[in-house]
């Protein structure tokens, strides 16, 4: 079920126009390695995109 | 057979005891239901371009009593509506009783598809500024950047004076308890309406849900174009798990839990 409704939120922040800022990932408790590489890249990505538009446009608001 | 006598058999027999349609009020249709206490009414029964969630009004007569038989006039939209219900236990088909009517008359047919209807016009500004009522949620992916969609889809949101007209006129909309109702999720009295929270939410339950009757855009005093985010919605969910909601009895993907899926992780550096 997790996996059928990340693919669909994915998809729909696309149309949003904010593609790849969630991400799913299964790791397990012993494979702390898998999950240091996991996040480390999320990270980076991230950054790589900037902040998120959506926080920049709430403080204008409020 | 007229849907009169239609209308009367079913509830002269008492295969029905309600019977849904429409009535005319000074020069406009508004739904109304027939019952068997007042036959005579009856001749006052027609159907036109106006169009109400009449199934939605059958959802609540069943949920004051489940054993009521109920009679509607139904196009397109209505009966695909219906097998939704069914597939969420909200209606039992076996009390429901249906009299087909011709959709929405159309330029482009005679008795077309409501999908198939004029299209809305879309002014000159809102063209510049806004979304397009009439374009292609494939083709917004492809001809807009991310930012790009990102800002016309904020401007949309940011329009909506929480009405919570979407929400009321969609035939597909039965919970209980409302999460746009919910104080956490959405804060009370507040405008715009938590953007974009409010509207992702409703699209999210949309998802394999919504049967692209156009009511909620046609309902929207702010002119959001509903309908092309929730046929996006449906798209996304068409394309990834093969499903049309409303097609035939068959259960959403989101409603089954446990079973297995082919589906992949997306990955990271996609």
């Amino acid at each position: 079920m997790t996996i059928k409704r990340m693919a669909f939120v994915q998809e729909l922040l696309k149309f949003m126009g904010l593609e790849g800022r969630l991400h799913l990932e299964w790791i397990s408790s012993a494979e702390a390695q898998k999950y240091v590489e996991v996040v480390t890249r999320f990270t980076e990505k991230i950054r790589e995109m900037g902040p998120n538009p959506l926080r920049a446009m709430t403080q204008e608001v409020r | 057979m007229d849907i009169i006598n239609e209308a009367r058999q079913l509830l002269v027999q008492e295969k029905v005891d309600i019977f849904l349609g429409y009535r005319e009020l000074d020069g406009h249709l508004i739904p109304h239901g027939y019952t068997r206490d007042n036959l005579d009414e009856l001749e006052g029964l027609c159907v036109s371009q106006n169009r109400y969630p009449l199934e939605k009004t059958a959802t609540h007569l069943a949920k004051k009593d489940p054993d009521l038989k109920i009679g509607l006039v139904a196009r397109d939209c209505n009966q695909r509506t219906l097998n939704v219900l069914y597939t969420w236990n909200q209606l039992d088909p076996e009390h429901i009783k249906t009299i087909g009517v011709n959709c929405c008359p159309s330029p482009f047919k005679d008795h077309g598809d409501c999908t198939y209807l004029a299209p809305k016009t879309t002014g000159e500004y809102k063209k510049e500024h806004g979304i397009d009522f009439n374009a292609a949620p494939d083709l917004l992916l492809d001809s807009m950047t991310n930012p790009e969609r990102f800002s016309r889809w904020m401007y949309e949101f940011n329009k909506c004076l929480k009405c919570y007209g979407c929400r009321n006129i969609c035939p597909v909309c039965f919970c209980r308890e409302c999460s746009l109702e919910h104080e956490g999720l959405i804060e009370p009295g507040a405008l715009p309406a938590e953007v974009p929270i409010f509207h992702l939410v409703r699209a999210t339950h949309m998802a394999g849900r919504c049967i692209d009757c156009g009511l909620c855009e046609d309902a929207c005093p702010a002119h959001i174009p509903l309908r092309l985010l929730y046929r996006e919605a449906n798209e996304i969910v068409s394309g990834i798990f093969d499903f049309q909601p409303g097609m035939g009895v068959e259960k959403s993907p989101f409603s089954i839990i446990g079973d297995k899926i082919e589906a992949e992780l997306k990955p990271l550096d996609a």
